[in-house]
């Protein structure tokens, strides 16, 4: 089992965008895969048509008192199965507080489920708390979509930094950072992108550009890679998560 | 996960007529509609039917490509285009993905059969909330046997994970709407049932004498062996080795155990040819599984030591090409080549498979039942007597005999009642594996010890120092095996398996009652 989390500080870069697609990538090549829907306002839960709501609450799971195995749905599509959001997750931190050894939670509940599939995909929402480090120790990698603006540049710096900063924290954690949203025909992105590879050669090649068919997800409530299969943004997916294996 | 629900659909009718009643009641959307011709596969021992798996290969009527399903239960594990449009034989013939990897492991170098074929209808509707997510799938499957025999239509209820109360609702809206039995045959079964065990495509029968089965066992075996031999010569995929060696074990077995079956003489020859001819494959069987295995073993130690060993791994690649070709030298020699000929000569000589021996002519399934149950008594017994101080060298023994239960159970699976078989063979292989790890991580352990010798003219203690890091750890993994055994021979030596012996003969309802 590998377990990644799709990560960034910032909100809207394209973080349930790629865990979704991706999850459903791996899905189609025959991986058994499961995507837990960590943010409260449930949008992977949503674009795989699951009601956001956990049986006995997300707290339960959290707490140990439920087993995560009895939250899971499974979604349309073979080998691809969900957590579904809770909206009761925006205590999620909280609870986390009061836990016991709270950064070892999330980590403990995939145990429980770990011998029933490949890879796990960690939706997370925006931020840097406690939710986010109980996530650092339960990932193997973070997948951190970064839109190409100065401002980018600097979460992604920043995110370096707190992750070598806290070295007993995250263990072997992986950063896989790699472009999201690219709009070609902008001169500033492309002159972003030439910039942070440099400063960060580690990045990903793959790039995913910002498309309106990826946006129509939305509207379909589907990964692209069903409704939109064999498009240059599914491509882009497909192509993105062959790049990723060979990192992990 | 909650079980798939099978009826036999009684009401005089087609698809649509059911479907009209459905719609009225559910949200229904069509998935797919097909009409293939389709054919199950599997391995001849029926390794994916005592995984309670089945692998489906079907042919669209018409066009498009034939494809390739393996399902558990109804629930598709992986399905996959393939691209041949022909039924997969070797494990090469896969489409390339991690489940079919996944498959091939557990087919294990075996080749595929193909088993019975019908000519079908498949129509999958997704049941919907009010969200549009599916909570359940509508099967239906109507077939025919190639002779145009028809099958009963069956309607299969499949839930999704986490709708199970959905999928309860849906299910008495069905059985209140539409003519319906309650069914525990899969169209598997049903087909078998229809075509006979005439269609049986392992040649096997019950009612065959104890040599024509041998007869047949061996013809098998002796195909999976020049099937595999250019590969073995050319060296270039460890699986044609694999499979080459574990036919060759399995023709020892049924030489072993075909006293007063086979014409005596021809029965020493050919042992003794046949254990030479396992020797002579062993060093480079060997020298792969260091190949295969060394990196595995390397990943776990720390990153220094991990870059002083990589001129080892160039010694592992110098030894294993000297193993093959000297292999290679053997199995291109004389004596290779008059026993090939020989045994083909013996096995289509039709005189030697009557009458040589007191049991020739004797129903197989009584004759192998005994064998089997005498290689079952032996291991029980001898597995009984091994100790936390048992030297080494009784496990290796009762691995032996392990492997002589499990080959003649695998040789001649489809006689068996198929549930006992499973319950049988299920703790067997568990059982074999522990010991296996044992006796490889030991016989491992020395090897690379020894290959280590070469470095050591060089003087390169950081990899000897490496090297000495993979060996403990070989060490540990087996010392971990020997703690396991009592575990997995408990396991084995258990009422549930004994009872399962005694089923073994298949009895006249067990074809149906499935469970
Ligand atoms: N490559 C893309 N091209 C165009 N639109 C995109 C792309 N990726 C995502 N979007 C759209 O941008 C919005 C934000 O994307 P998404 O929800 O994936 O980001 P997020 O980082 O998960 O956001 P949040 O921080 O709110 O969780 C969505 O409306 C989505 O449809
Ligand atoms: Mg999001």
């Amino acid at each position: 089992m590998k377990v990644l989390a799709t990560y960034n500080i910032k909100g809207g870069v394209g973080k349930t965008a790629t865990a979704v697609n991706l999850a459903h990538v791996a899905a189609a090549e025959g991986n058994r895969v499961l995507v837990w829907d960590l943010d409260p306002q449930g949008a992977a839960t949503f674009y795989f048509r699951v009601k956001p709501k956990v049986k006995g609450g997300g707290k339960a799971i959290v707490r140990g008192s439920i087993e995560l195995g009895d939250a899971i749905k499974a979604t349309d599509f073979d080998n691809l199965d969900l957590v579904p959001a809770d909206f009761s997750y925006r205590h999620l931190d909280l609870w986390l507080d009061d836990a016991k050894k709270p950064l070892a939670r999330i980590r403990r509940a995939l145990l429980q489920v770990s011998h029933e599939y490949d890879y796990i995909f960690l939706d997370c929402p925006p931020s840097i708390s406690l939710t986010s480090e109980s996530v650092f120790r339960a990932a193997d990698a973070l997948l951190v979509p970064t839109i190409p603006t100065t401002l980018s540049l600097r979460t992604y710096e920043q995110l370096d930094r707190f992750v070598e900063e806290n070295p007993d924290m995250v263990r072997e954690l992986k950063i896989l950072g790699f472009f999201s949203m690219v709009d070609r025909h902008k001169r500033l992105h492309r002159r972003f992108m030439t910039e942070l590879r440099t400063a960060h050669p580690e990045m990903l090649e793959g790039t995913i550009p910002n498309s309106t068919d990826i946006e129509r997800m939305g509207v379909h409530r589907e990964p692209i890679g069903s409704y939109g299969k064999g498009s240059r943004a599914a491509r882009s997916y497909e192509s993105l998560w062959s790049e990723i294996q060979t990192r992990l | 996960m909650s079980k798939v629900r099978r009826y036999e659909v009684t009401a005089a009718g087609d698809f649509a007529s059911v479907l009209a009643v459905l719609t009225d009641h559910v949200g229904l959307q069509l998935v797919s509609l097909e009409e293939v011709e389709r054919s199950w596969v599997d391995t001849a021992a029926g390794t994916l039917a005592q995984t309670d798996t089945t692998l489906e290969f079907r042919t669209p009527k018409g066009e498009g490509t034939a494809s390739l399903t393996w399902a558990a239960d109804g629930r598709v594990l992986v399905h996959d285009s393939c691209v041949a449009n022909s039924v997969p034989v070797q494990v090469g013939d896969l489409p390339e993905s991690a489940a079919f990897a996944r498959l091939a492991r557990l087919i294990d170098g075996e080749s595929l059969v193909l088993g019975p074929t019908v000519n079908s209808q498949i129509a999958v509707l997704a049941c919907l909330d009010d969200e549009d997510k599916t909570t359940a799938r509508f099967v239906f499957d109507r077939s025919e046997t190639l002779e145009g025999i028809a099958l009963p239509m069956l309607l299969e209820i499949i839930p999704l994970r986490g709708y199970d109360s959905e999928a309860e609702a849906i299910e008495k809206l069905v059985r209140r709407s539409v003519a319906l039995s309650e069914s525990a045959t899969p169209m598997k079964a049903l087909v078998k049932n229809a075509i006979g065990t005439r269609a049986n495509s392992s040649g096997l029968s019950t009612e065959m004498s104890a040599a024509s089965a041998w007869h047949v066992v061996l013809q098998q075996l002796t195909k999976s062996i020049t099937d595999s031999f250019s590969g073995v010569l050319s060296g270039n995929d460890p699986e044609d080795l694999h499979a080459f060696r574990v036919a060759v074990r399995r023709i020892r077995t049924l030489l072993q155990d075909g006293g007063d079956i086979i014409d005596p003489e021809s029965r020493d020859r050919f042992r003794h040819e046949y254990r030479w001819l396992g020797d002579i494959t062993t060093p480079t069987r060997d020298a792969d599984v260091h190949l295969l295995e060394f990196p595995e073993l390397v990943a776990s130690l720390p990153q220094a030591q991990r870059d002083d060993l990589a001129p080892f791994n160039e010694v592992l690649i110098r030894h294993r090409n000297e193993c093959q070709s000297s292999m290679v030298t053997e199995l291109r020699s004389i004596r290779r080549a008059e026993f090939g000929s020989a045994w083909l000569e013996f096995l289509s000589d039709e005189d030697a498979w009557t009458g040589c021996g007191e049991l020739s002519d004797e129903p197989v399934l009584r004759v192998v039942i005994r064998r089997v149950e005498k290689a079952h008594r032996e291991l029980v017994k001898n597995g009984g007597k091994i100790t936390k101080k048992s030297p080494a060298i009784s496990l290796h023994e009762l691995r032996k005999e392990g492997k002589r239960l499990r080959y003649l159970l695998e040789c001649f699976g489809p006689l068996f009642d198929q549930e006992a078989l499973a319950t049988i063979l299920r703790p067997l292989r568990d059982l074999q594996d522990v010991l296996g790890e044992f006796q490889d991580t030991e016989v491992q352990g020395e090897a690379l010890f020894e290959l280590a010798g070469e470095l050591a003219t060089t003087d390169d203690r950081p990899a000897l120092v490496a090297i000495g890091g993979v060996v403990e750890q070989l060490g540990v993994r087996g010392s971990t095996a020997r703690n396991e055994f009592s575990k997995v021979f408990g396991r084995f030596d258990d009422r549930k398996v004994q009872r399962a012996m005694n089923r073994l003969e298949v009895t006249k309802s067990s074809g149906k009652k499935k469970r």
